[in-house]
């Protein structure tokens, strides 16, 4: 660490916090740190927690984008907070919870309203009738695995959900991850759920009121893309409404 | 530094034992740069909204006769109509650019078996569509054919 010394930069961090006890309101709180060239925002904020306040919450875990736990806004744009590096940021890093969501503690958002839209998109493979474990597996050829391969990526971390202009705006609003999640599984060969999903997709919290801002594919972390899903579910949910008085349905 | 957002945002329809504090949205969220191009694209729908109104006033006058139709076209010579359509012109231009960008991934990427065509050749065909009937609508508007 002492080798390392020479190359070690001050930043400020202005972090937002709340204390559901004491606090009215969300708050910030300034941290002067000496960071490591090679850190992220991520270890700044565990150095912060470490040795200056313990009383920092933030969530946080596998520290490899993979695990979508630790995605804050940073100087206002919603980023993985260990893939994000600090060499890419001025002295100044304000460090504040994902926009759009209601604020548990300090950088901690409450994820129950995303989990129920998500639920409510049915994410799983619905099949009519199962088959018998002797009639073999549900094989898939890789052209009807590329359908949907992307969007089964995402890794819910809800940073387009703070991005999206539309869920500011409108709570009934599925949101970007929830409908790329329904369109992934109505583009599997081997589901049959489609239809259900659609009524959701044209229901309350309707596919129609995105307007295609795309600013939920700009922060995605992983390339998914859930602006192409939300319009592609738009095209779907039509044609299959089209369809409903042409084909009558199984219920 | 930060804004409130919609009050209900995200926010779960059995509310749990935690006291939370309200969504926000940073102070700056609209004027980002993506966003302001996105409330740009937004925002055009005013210019067409009155181009409509124009198309309407149009009509009225070519139902009027000949004389209503050559005020309408002194009015149209006025330098703050010719100032509105060319702004018009910017703002077509503009959605045209932007749909024609979001056009290939907003596509369903099969139809049956097969693969979708490459972006850049879905784009060389929406502009070559767009240039093919705008000079088709040059040519019988500019009285050239039929």
């Amino acid at each position: 660490m002492a080798a390392d010394s020479g190359e070690m930069r001050k930043r400020t961090f202005v972090v937002t916090r709340f204390d559901p006890d004491k606090d009215e309101a969300p708050r910030t709180v300034t941290y002067d740190v000496a960071c490591r060239p090679d850190w992220k925002v991520l270890d700044a904020l565990n150095h912060i927690k470490d040795e200056i306040d313990p009383t920092l919450s933030h969530r946080w875990s596998c520290r490899m984008a993979v695990c979508g736990s630790c995605g804050m806004n940073v100087n206002g744009e919603p980023k993985l907070t260990c893939k994000t590096a600090l060499s890419d940021y001025g002295d100044v890093v304000e460090v504040a919870p994902l926009a759009n969501f209601p604020i548990v503690r300090d950088l901690v958002i409450e994820m129950d309203g995303f989990m129920e839209k998500f639920q409510s998109v049915k994410p799983w493979v619905i099949v009519a009738k199962e088959k018998a474990a002797e009639q073999g597996t549900y094989s898939q050829t890789p052209e009807e695995l590329a359908a949907y391969k992307q969007f089964s990526m995402c890794i819910n971390c809800m940073l387009c959900y703070a991005a999206c202009p539309v869920v500011a705006k409108e709570p009934h609003f599925l949101g970007p991850a929830a409908i790329a999640l329904g369109h992934r599984y109505n583009m599997d060969s081997r589901d049959e759920g489609a239809a259900e999903r659609n009524e959701v997709f044209r229901g309350e919290g309707s596919v129609f009121h995105c307007s295609y801002a795309n600013e939920c594919s700009e922060v995605c972390p992983k390339g998914v893309d859930p602006a192409a899903a939300v319009n592609q579910a738009k095209l779907l949910a039509v044609v299959d409404w089209a369809g409903s008085f042409v084909v009558e349905r199984k219920r | 530094m930060a804004r409130p957002s919609h009050p209900q945002a995200m926010t779960p329809h059995r509310p749990g034992s935690t006291r939370t504090a309200a969504p926000q949205v940073p102070d700056d969220f609209w004027t980002r740069r993506r966003m302001l191009t996105y409330l740009l694209f937004d925002a055009t729908g005013l210019p067409y909204m009155l181009v409509g109104l124009l198309a309407l006033r149009v009509a009225f006058a070519l139902g009027r006769g000949p004389e209503a139709w050559a005020r309408l076209m002194q009015d149209f010579s006025h330098p703050l109509y010719v100032a509105f359509h060319v702004l018009a012109l910017i703002a077509a231009v503009f959605v045209g650019v932007r749909f024609f960008r979001l056009f290939p991934k907003a596509q369903p990427p099969r139809i049956g078996p097969a693969k979708p065509p490459p972006g850049l050749l879905i784009h060389a065909g929406l502009y070559a569509a767009w240039l093919g009937l705008t000079l088709v609508l040059l040519i019988v508007l500019g009285g050239l054919w039929p």
